[in-house]
């Protein structure tokens, strides 16, 4: 398996993207931005359009030109209307995976590429893809946790954030870039529909078992490798799409994580 | 002795001219005019909805203000000031997913600690032990910020205010939410803080007992200063009433000491 090219290159995105997906998850999970993962990774279908359209052969860079601006733009409708956040996310959703189903259709020979996007495709990444990630995992995973305090004071409240000196905008508009660029990476091995599972899952599994931040983040980052490297391993043996095979995975370590957590604290001996 | 708040040296660690402050269509605040020496305990004391908190809040820059001007410590930039300011808040909505624990809450604040995520229990609460003294979070440091009582979690984030040093307090009802035990021991706190660090302190409270105790100089607050002085020459009748409208009266609770309005 491993001496395939193709292979190697999953391996790789994988070895980068999923402890990077992780560790973002832990405050995509805490700060309740699941669906907006899901709004951006569903954004990248019109990107994909947009880009077949304009004559890129490979529509990376307008997928993650179109999430971004759609992420901002989620965010630009929060601070500027009176709408809610839910709302906006769902009209941009379905906005633009309406305006990127239609665009493929009218595009001849390109209806087969909107099945590739939205279940992901191990064979689509390219080596652009994986230096793009690996760019992204140093580049990311070290300015998070450089600004792991301010990261953390704006989950836990804003305002107080703020009184300590926290550039909480200017915070928040980067999250939410880095976080859309990490989606749009990990949807080309997960596909747009199964993408956030590796935001939401893993956290999810290493907050059952975790008694504080610090131990959160190193579980989750674990999970998130294990799910990752594991789950195309298992997918290439079983002849499976990579991304419902990563997503299984994941699931099997949370059910996991949650038998585990209920049965040590059972056991815990009750003080007199 | 109390001095009057012009009277006291010293650049003061607030000064609030003639602020007016709009919240919609509603003014809140009507050219208030306040000032806080370095060193006092100031109280702010009004019926709710005449602005107490959001004149604290325009001090942090989390309001915004429609004319006026404030200075921190002489200065008018905001933002410069807030590494000198600790506060408190009257509410805050912690995200109760979150599993950051005190100690990882509090370690963030102290510069020894910052860097907590690479440094083992031990040396945080080492690093820590000293600044915590006295203020009863120790027994908390395992646990989730976000899942602590009221009372506990005053407590713990008097603690973060503090870590740095602050030279100014800023609270706002402090105790809303915590039983009456825990409100006296929390000002009795508060008041040990304040003479130890020698801290400016503006507390928003309707503890009027403790704000007597207390505080150096009140201010009443119902949209503009009502009336202003020595704790003993504000909190009469005549005053209240100003301040708080014509049904006002003081009453006393079982345990002898407390006077609250109503």
């Amino acid at each position: 398996m491993f001496a395939e090219p193709f292979m190697q290159r999953a391996f790789l995105a994988a070895l980068f993207l999923a402890p990077l997906c992780s560790l973002l998850g832990v405050f995509v999970t805490a700060r309740r931005m699941a669906f907006f993962s899901d709004t951006v990774s569903h954004a990248a279908l019109a990107g994909v359009a947009l880009g077949f359209w304009l004559g890129f052969g490979n529509p990376t860079l307008p997928l993650i030109l179109v999430s971004c601006l759609i992420a901002v733009a989620v965010y630009w409708l929060k601070e500027n209307t009176e709408l809610l956040t839910d709302t906006i996310m769902a009209l941009l959703l379905s906005g633009s995976v309406a305006f990127g189903i239609i665009l493929l259709t009218a595009l001849k020979g390109k209806q087969g590429e909107i099945q590739r996007y939205l279940f992901g495709d191990v064979l689509a990444i390219g080596p652009s893809e994986v230096w793009l990630s690996a760019i992204l995992f140093f580049v990311v995973g070290s300015g998070t946790f450089v600004f792991l305090n301010g990261l953390s004071l704006i989950t836990l409240e804003q305002e107080m954030a703020h009184v300590c000196g926290i550039p909480v905008r200017a915070l928040n508009y980067a999250f939410v870039i880095v976080l859309t660029l990490a989606v749009t990476l990990t949807l080309r091995l997960l596909g747009i529909i199964l993408v956030t599972s590796l935001l939401v899952i893993p956290p999810a599994a290493a907050r059952s078992l975790s008694r504080n931040l610090r131990q959160q983040i190193v579980l989750s980052i674990c999970f998130g490798l294990v799910a990752g490297i594991g789950g195309i391993a298992l997918s290439y043996q079983l002849d499976m799409p990579s991304g419902p095979v990563i997503v299984l995975t994941s699931i099997v370590l949370f059910a996991g994580s949650i038998a585990a957590s209920k049965l040590s604290k059972t056991t815990v001996p009750v003080s007199p | 002795m109390h001095l009057h708040p012009i009277a006291n040296p010293g650049t003061p660690a607030v000064e609030v001219r003639n602020l007016h402050v709009t919240l919609g269509n509603h003014a809140v605040l009507r050219g208030v005019n306040m000032r806080v020496p370095p060193g006092e305990l100031v109280a702010l004391i009004g019926p709710n909805g005449s602005g107490k908190t959001t004149l604290l809040r325009s001090l942090l820059g989390l309001q915004k203000i429609s004319s006026g001007e404030i200075r921190l410590f002489g200065e008018r930039d905001i933002r410069a000031a807030l590494p000198r300011i600790g506060y408190v808040p009257q509410r805050i909505n912690l995200e109760s997913s979150f599993i950051l624990s005190v100690r990882e809450f509090l370690a963030m604040r102290s510069r020894e600690t910052r860097s907590w995520f690479w440094q083992s229990h031990t040396q945080i609460d080492s690093r820590l032990r000293e600044s915590l003294t006295g203020l009863g979070v120790e027994s908390l440091l395992d646990r989730p910020v976000a899942q602590l009582s009221g009372g506990q979690l005053q407590r713990v984030l008097i603690a973060f205010s503090l870590l740095r040093q602050p030279d100014l307090l800023l609270l706002d009802e402090p105790t809303a939410g915590v039983d009456t035990p825990g409100e006296q021991s929390f000002y009795e706190l508060i008041a040990q803080i304040q003479v130890r660090h020698h801290l400016s302190v503006v507390l928003v409270s309707h503890d009027l007992s403790m704000v007597y105790r207390q505080a150096s100089w009140v201010y009443a607050l119902n949209g503009v200063i009502c009336c202003e002085g020595p704790a003993d020459q504000v909190m009469n009748a005549e005053s209240l009433k100003e301040a708080y409208g014509i049904h006002v009266s003081t009453y006393h609770h079982h345990h002898g000491h407390d006077d609250h309005v109503r």
